[in-house]
């Protein structure tokens, strides 16, 4: 009850708050991502979803009519791995029941800057592997700029092989493998007999079972972070021998087994920017990873960039200039755009998302330029259909610092 | 200051070559802080003298030639306009591309902060000296490990010059130096010649988080600032000592300290201070700390608040080097917004992309795109001709070298990047690099794409 009427008054505080209606953006450069792009577009928006998208289409009676004269128009992007919304990213003493879902925070600053850089929707997902391999499951935001964003919970189950869960499986890559294909095999006991008393040998405890049935079953994917070679090699192997869902996050040496990924239907979530030799798993790093993997036929996302610093603070800006940086090494535009729309919907299973094909949600950017170029920047975003405003902290303090109030009789603080 | 070290150091050497034993310097001795102990062995790469033609010319000094050309001749810019005259000159048809002068990034680690990082680096990384808050005795060139392959990328970048600083964890983090991106065997054939050093300072939380963890040194921002307020007495003591011996006045040889040899080169002048501070309040008081000590902060570094006091930088001409984009990784980072260059810039002062990152060290030319169009958004006008500066002329100017490079100009060293688009954009690549007048990069032509030791014979394809 309480909780109910804090929501309440939530939306009567956030200014400029609108219900989904219809809308028409006309004159646009559309870049359905589903189809070929389409000038001088009518895009209609029909409450939370996309009605149409057609050449000099007609306005609806009633209908809230934007000019999007000389502007390409985008599905809103989706940061295929961050950790927006999250503090909390270490899994204690859990292992695949570690849920990102229960401590995400809707009031995160980082949220409208993401939003505000074109991000619509995110996977969330857990750092770390306090029990090794696993680090735990991730979810999907849909970054409304208001109420719940949580769409969609236990979303993927995340893994981390190679230097970053070593340490926690007795320093040995082997071992993790191992730890891997057992926590399958005690899942898969445990599906099949669930109140069975677990044997005396079980490593996972009843929920970390619980959690990989989704995984077991096919539906959940299991996305395994790992950049040698050698480890991506073996992620084709388990998918294969245990028929599960698999998603390689990070690849940095992905490109070597380009071809087996595709045969696989293997997708990779990659840092565009990484060409260095961060780790001694990604010796091979290069800046035509994503090209190559995309001319294989792999389907790929973006992660944002390589300097880790910022993993999620600039979510939105860092994957658009990862994804312009793809592309000036030999990834096709129109492939690079996707891996930031349809192809993390399809890695994720977001049916509706990702396009502006009809049917679709309404999560709609308006550009002021390429969207590709980091240095644009969204002028319109609509999220569920809703126009979401764009404001930030950042946007507070450029207004309150702005040259031309130098002279303000008042400080800053006054303003 | 200990006075009873007479037969220390070079009194010793003064004695066995059987000079004047014991009473005074020599004539030619000078104080210890103005040696340069490793000296350049740079040697610039063969050259030919080249025309460039048909190029979008940004020469770093505010001026955009459009179908411009440029001569370069033994290794300097000779000429820059139109209808040269260049008999014997190699010509480079531009056309639809664009040139700019090479990119200076004012900070970097490269060198130090070596990938693949190593259980080593966890505990004991070359880019901080963690033994004492005051490591000013401490010259990060002799930890420059010239295999690190972040070398070449950024040369691939379009970067023809980068300051390396010791990192931010002791409040005197030590001396920089300037080097030329082109892979050597050693430092010294890396290192930019004639160029001075900066000295690293740093203000805020990492150092006094460093300080409490490790117990050490001061665990507060007002127990820095009394800190370096003491260790700049102490050096002012020392320089005294030193013009007493060399003035002949004081037969008693001081002492060599590395330490206060550092600090006695930033009183005179000669070593500029590069200060690492993310606050407005906290550069203000160190811009007042500055003028009351006698030292010169040449820039401040990440200075993601630079913008809240813009005029102030301006009117101290001390310049702020920043990034577009970070903020929020820690508290005093949390006020970072995308206009920061670009305020810094409309207020008259000198704004300057740098990278800190061996990955952001590859596109500064796109960070200060994305800066500059912050600055457009915001109102104002920021031509190309005028943002190139900020990642070329500026950092000149921070690290002294304005008469040098950072410009097109005729009489500066011929360092240069031919682009294959409009800079800024990020589709753009650098499609040649030339440093002192060489072809230090070509992107289409593999004699011209060094690489490190570490990635050789590592299997088909591993080269980037």
């Amino acid at each position: 009850m309480i909780r109910a009427l804090l929501a309440a008054l939530a939306v009567l505080a956030v200014p400029g708050a609108a219900a989904a209606q219809t809308v028409a953006i006309i004159h646009a450069r559309a870049l359905p991502v589903a189809s070929a792009p389409v000038d001088d577009a009518t895009i209609i928006i029909d409450r939370d979803h996309i009605r149409s998208v057609v050449a000099h289409g007609t306005v609806p009676a009633g209908a809230r009519v934007i000019d999007a004269s000389g502007r390409i128009v985008t599905p809103g992007l989706i940061g295929a791995a961050t950790q927006l919304g999250l503090v909390e990213v270490t899994s204690g003493p859990l292992g695949p029941a570690f849920d990102v879902q229960y401590a995400i925070n809707a009031n995160s600053a980082l949220l409208p800057v993401a939003r505000a850089d074109g991000v619509t929707r995110a996977m969330t997902y857990p750092g770390g592997a306090a029990t090794a391999p696993f680090s735990g499951m991730g979810a999907v935001l849909r970054l409304v700029p208001e109420g719940d964003i949580l769409e969609t919970p236990r979303a993927a189950m995340f893994v981390a092989i190679g230097n970053t869960s070593q340490a926690g499986a007795g320093g040995s890559r082997a071992a993790q493998w191992v730890l891997l294909r057992n926590a399958l095999e005690e899942a898969r006991r445990f599906a099949a007999a669930p109140r069975a008393v677990g044997p005396r040998d079980q490593l996972l405890s009843r929920p970390d079972v619980e959690a990989l049935g989704g995984v077991i079953a096919g539906r959940m994917p299991l996305a395994i972070q790992a950049d040698r070679e050698s480890d991506i090699r073996q992620a084709i192997r388990l998918a294969a021998d245990e028929k599960v869902r698999v998603v390689i996050l990070g690849g940095a040496e992905a490109w070597h087994a380009a071809s087996d990924l595709a045969a696989a239907s293997i997708p990779v979530i990659l840092d565009p920017e990484t060409d260095l030799p961060q780790t001694f798993d990604a010796l091979g790093a290069r800046l035509d990873n994503a090209a190559l993997l995309a001319k294989a036929g792999v389907t790929i996302a973006f992660s944002v960039s390589g300097n880790g610093l910022y993993l999620s603070y600039d979510a939105g800006i860092d994957m658009r200039e990862g994804a312009g940086i793809a592309v000036a090494n030999g990834l096709p535009y129109a492939d690079g755009l996707k891996a930031m729309t349809a192809g993390p919907a399809r890695i994720w299973g977001l049916a509706n998302a990702g396009t502006l094909a009809p049917g679709a949600d309404a999560d709609i950017v308006i550009w002021d330029g390429d969207p590709l170029e980091p240095a644009s920047a969204p002028v319109t975003v609509f999220v569920k259909g809703v126009e979401a405003p764009l404001g930030t902290r950042q946007t507070a303090l450029r207004d309150r610092y702005a040259p031309g109030r130098a002279n303000d009789p008042l400080p800053p603080p006054y303003r | 200051m200990k006075r009873s070290t007479r037969f220390f150091g070079l009194a010793i050497a003064l004695l066995t070559i059987g000079a004047t034993a014991g009473k005074g310097p020599l004539p030619a001795e000078r104080a210890p802080y103005m040696r340069d102990l490793f000296p350049s062995t740079y040697r610039p790469l063969p050259r030919t003298d080249t025309l460039i033609v048909h190029a979008t010319i940004l020469d770093g000094a505010g001026h955009r030639i459009d179908d411009g050309e440029l001569l370069m001749r033994d290794g300097k810019v000779v000429a820059i306009g139109h209808d040269l005259a260049a008999a014997g000159a190699t010509v480079i048809d531009a056309h639809g591309r664009w040139v700019t002068p090479g990119i200076i990034d004012i900070h970097s680690h490269d060198g130090t902060y070596v990938v693949p990082l190593t259980t080593i680096d966890d505990k004991a990384s070359d880019v901080s000296e963690l033994s004492d808050p005051n490591a000013a005795g401490t010259w990060i060139e002799t930890a420059v490990n010239p295999q690190d392959p972040a070398f070449a990328r950024a040369l691939a970048g379009g970067v023809t010059a980068m300051q390396v600083l010791p990192g931010s964890d002791p409040i005197f983090g030590g001396r920089s130096v300037i080097l030329k991106p082109i892979p050597a065997p050693t430092m010294q054939a890396m290192k930019f010649p004639g160029a001075g050093q900066g000295m690293k300072m740093a203000c805020g939380e990492n150092p006094k988080a460093e300080d409490a963890e490790l117990k050490r040194g001061p665990t507060s921002r007002q127990g820095e600032i009394a800190y370096i307020r003491d260790a700049f007495a102490q050096a002012r003591h020392y320089m005294h000592d030193w013009d007493e011996y060399l003035a002949g006045k004081d037969d008693d040889r001081p002492r060599d300290d590395p330490r206060l040899d550092t600090l006695a080169g930033v009183l005179t002048g000669a070593i500029p201070v590069q200060m690492h501070c993310y606050r407005a309040d906290e550069m203000a008081v160190m811009i007042d700390l500055s003028h009351d000590i006698g030292f010169r902060i040449a820039a401040f570094h990440h200075a993601v608040e630079a913008y809240k006091i813009a005029p102030l930088l301006a009117a101290n001409h001390i310049c702020a080097a920043v990034w577009s984009d970070w903020w929020g990784y820690k508290m005093e980072a949390l006020d970072g917004i995308r206009e920061n260059a670009a305020f810094v810039d409309r207020a008259g002062g000198c704004a300057m992309m740098h990278s800190d990152s061996p990955v952001l060290g590859q596109w500064l030319n796109v960070e200060a795109g994305k800066a500059a169009a912050a600055g457009r958004r915001a109102g104002l006008a920021l031509p190309p001709e005028h943002v190139i500066e900020w990642i070329t002329s500026n950092p000149a100017r921070a690290l002294g070298l304005a008469d040098r490079i950072g410009s097109l100009v005729p009489g500066h060293d011929a360092d240069l990047v031919i682009w294959s688009a409009d800079p800024f954009s990020v589709f753009a690549r650098a499609d040649t690099v030339f440093i002192d007048g060489a072809v230090a990069y070509d992107r289409t032509d593999r004699r011209y794409q060094p690489r490190s030791d570490f990635e050789l014979g590592r299997g088909p394809g591993s080269r980037p």
